[in-house]
């Protein structure tokens, strides 16, 4: 089978599930301000953010980072990919599950997992899917022909090995007959932290710590930072789950150690940071921001510190009183999935579609465009957020305000969010138009010629 | 024999398994066996009936919980918000959800907190509210003005009667657990049928 097949089509997919996964994420906030559009059961709002969360976690952001990953990982390890046959049947089972998951969803038959909606048997189905990529990933390791393996590949390997647990945890064991009640919350929210911080974090951080290096053409700033980054991180992430209960009916105790834990997440986070500000510091000034793909890195870093900073804040029991609960956690959530790792998978996507296709992108300047939309659209996105966030939190601490009043307050932050939301989805067409012509559209020849030889 | 990590496949994973298994261990598996409140109790708790069961599998396939939580937290402010006539709402323990097959605890307050909302409407009251939120008809003329321009719930008009009636019986079951709403004597009404 042709090299990097499986690359390509889970790319391919992966773009094009994006572009559906905001469709819904608009139409959810539209729902915020006129909630009678769109009044039928499979568009009812708690349906269309099911969608939305899960085609952007499961059919976009996991998809694409596999397929990046597809490319990437040969490359580092001077090797093909342990089998490409594989690689294919999982990308073709992965998007069936997708689809039956995701018409599972809309007809209602749901798990009550948060980021785990995808009924039986298609959950199961994932866990295969990862099983089928576990195999490949530490297959392709194994029959590696350099000695040392970089960063991104003990990312991948700790993503791959954690995942298994953490998905198997929140999809099968939440849902065994004798977990229950606060029991069965605290296994979800093992699961929906882990999802974010197990799963999406090193698949990010391991495409970018192959990305900004290459790009830029410099070599890592710190090898010790990366050590010390990933070691903590596989030690501390994991503990932190339970601060989605903090003042709410679990043991104290665990709330309180998640606390401590989100508060050591700042040591790994820190070292990954100054590692990338660092690589992009010591790079040539003239080019190092150039095109698309430098732009998107060193923007998702930014969100990346934002949102690390922002989970040991929120974790605190006083901020928690009031930011947990509101818009602002809308915010955060956002900025971590759509800010920092949909940022690196779009730098990924950017970088690795050109090579499959073997010519130049398509137009640097749109997809400069495309950043440019993207990101100016996405600070008041994720501001209003926050400060609508911060409104409702003061409003309910106060019994003079009724809980419709504290509504009544967030209509403008709403209009706001629907508004710059339609912003990012807008700039996606780019993204995507420029991707598809990478792939398959027709231009001028020499610039394939050029790009054959850059190879 | 000095062992690189940074070469070996195996020690790599290894590693990478063994300190994250800490942490999933002790936070997973450990709380439930020093805590058995969280999913065994002496208190007495509500064994949900077949019509009620009908409405928890709607308020999951509805997916109410993404606007609305089930937690009264340790906050003076939740407890005063959520109480009734000056009263102020328990807060929620542990043992009050062991016979939850599907925990809705929620993360997001869209709408306000369910948690003690069992008993506090006419069961007529959710049928109109679930009908239309935004329009509750003549008998229910105080959620006229406001509530029209703002309330964001859906209407639930798509269900059937029978679907809306189960529902509202699992919704009246909310709080019942700690029987807090009281009469003038301070008896507990137990009026969650009405
Ligand atoms: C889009 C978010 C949203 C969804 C989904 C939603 N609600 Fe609501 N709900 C609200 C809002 C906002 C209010 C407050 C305004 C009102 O009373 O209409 C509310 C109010 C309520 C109330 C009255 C609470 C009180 O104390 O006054 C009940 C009961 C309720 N919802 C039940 C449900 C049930 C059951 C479902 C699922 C079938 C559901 N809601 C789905 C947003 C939502």
């Amino acid at each position: 089978m042709k090299q990097d097949t499986a690359a390509k089509m889970m790319i391919i997919s992966a773009c094009a599930f994006f572009g559906l996964a905001l469709t819904m994420g608009i139409l959810t906030a539209l729902k915020f301000v006129v909630p009678t559009v769109g009044d039928i059961e499979y568009l009812s709002m708690p349906r269309l953010r099911m969608l939305h969360t899960n085609i952007n976690l499961f059919g976009w952001l996991l998809q694409a980072n596999m397929g990046i990953l597809f490319w990437i990982l040969p490359r580092i390890l001077h090797t093909k990919l342990f089998s490409e046959k594989l690689g294919v049947a999982m990308g073709i089972l992965y998007n069936l599950t997708m689809i039956g998951g995701l018409i599972g969803i809309a007809t209602g038959h749901v798990k009550n997992v948060e980021y785990g909606e995808i009924p039986s048997p298609f959950d199961y189905l994932v866990a295969v899917c990862w099983v089928m990529f576990f195999i490949n990933v530490v297959g392709t390791v194994a029959i590696r022909k350099v000695k040392y393996l970089y960063v991104t590949v003990w990312y991948t390997l700790g993503a791959v090995i954690w995942t298994t647990f953490v998905y198997i945890t929140g999809n099968m064991l939440s849902q065994m007959p004798m977990v229950d009640g606060t029991n069965q919350a605290n296994l979800i929210w093992f699961y929906v932290h882990n999802a974010v911080g197990l799963i999406f974090t090193p698949l990010g951080v391991a495409i970018a710590y192959y990305l900004i290096p290459k790009q830029l053409n410099t070599p890592i700033y710190s090898h010790k930072l990366s050590m010390i980054g990933f070691w903590v991180i596989s030690f501390v992430y994991v503990w932190t789950g339970a601060h989605h209960m903090i003042h709410g009916p679990s043991p104290h105790w665990l709330q309180t150690v998640s606390i401590i834990f989100s508060f050591s997440l700042i040591i790994p986070v820190m070292a990954v940071i100054t590692n990338f500000f660092g690589t992009f510091a010591t790079a040539p000034r003239g080019t190092r921001m150039n095109g698309p793909i430098p732009k998107l890195l060193m923007m998702g870093t930014v969100y990346y510190i934002f949102t690390c900073l922002q989970g040991p804040f929120q974790a605190i029991r006083s901020v928690n009183e009031i930011t947990s609960k509101t818009d602002w956690v809308v915010g955060h959530a956002h900025m971590a999935l759509f800010g920092a790792f949909s940022y690196y998978a779009m730098a990924g996507v950017y970088y690795v579609a050109p090579k499959l296709a073997g010519r130049k992108l398509y137009s640097e300047k749109l997809g400069d465009l495309h950043f440019w939309i993207m990101t100016l659209a996405s600070v008041p996105f994720f501001a209003v957020l926050w400060i609508g966030g911060v409104i409702q939190g003061f409003a309910w601490l106060n019994p003079e305000i009724t809980f419709v009043q504290s509504l009544e307050a967030l209509k403008h932050a709403h209009w706001m969010r629907f508004f710059s939301g339609a912003f990012i989805f807008g700039a996606y067409f780019l993204f995507f138009y420029n991707i598809m012509q990478t792939f398959f559209g027709k231009y001028r020849e020499e610039d394939e010629a050029e790009a054959v030889v850059a190879e | 024999m000095k062992i690189d990590v940074e070469k070996s496949l195996l020690w790599t994973a290894t590693g990478a398994f063994l300190l994250f298994a800490v942490g999933a261990v002790l936070t997973t598996v450990v709380p439930p066996m020093v805590n058995p409140e969280m999913w065994t109790t002496e208190h007495t708790v509500h064994e949900y009936t077949e019509q009620e069961k009908r409405g928890i599998a709607i308020y999951k396939s509805e997916g109410c919980v993404y606007c609305h939580t089930q937690q009264i937290r340790d906050l003076e402010s939740d407890q005063r918000r959520y109480g009734w006539r000056l009263v102020n709402a328990p807060v929620s323990s542990s043992w009050e959800y062991v016979n939850d097959r599907y925990n809705f605890l929620g993360t997001k307050r869209t709408g306000p907190d369910l948690a003690r909302v069992g008993g506090k409407y006419s069961s007529e009251w959710h049928w109109a509210h679930f009908k239309d939120p935004r329009n509750m008809g003549e008998k229910f003329p105080n959620r006229k003005g406001i509530y029209e321009k703002v309330s964001i719930m859906p209407s639930f008009d798509y269900l059937t009667d029978e679907e809306i009636k189960d529902l509202t019986a699992y919704i009246q079951t909310l709080g019942r657990n700690k029987n807090w709403r009281v009469n003038a004597e301070g008896q507990p009404l137990n009026d969650y049928e009405k």
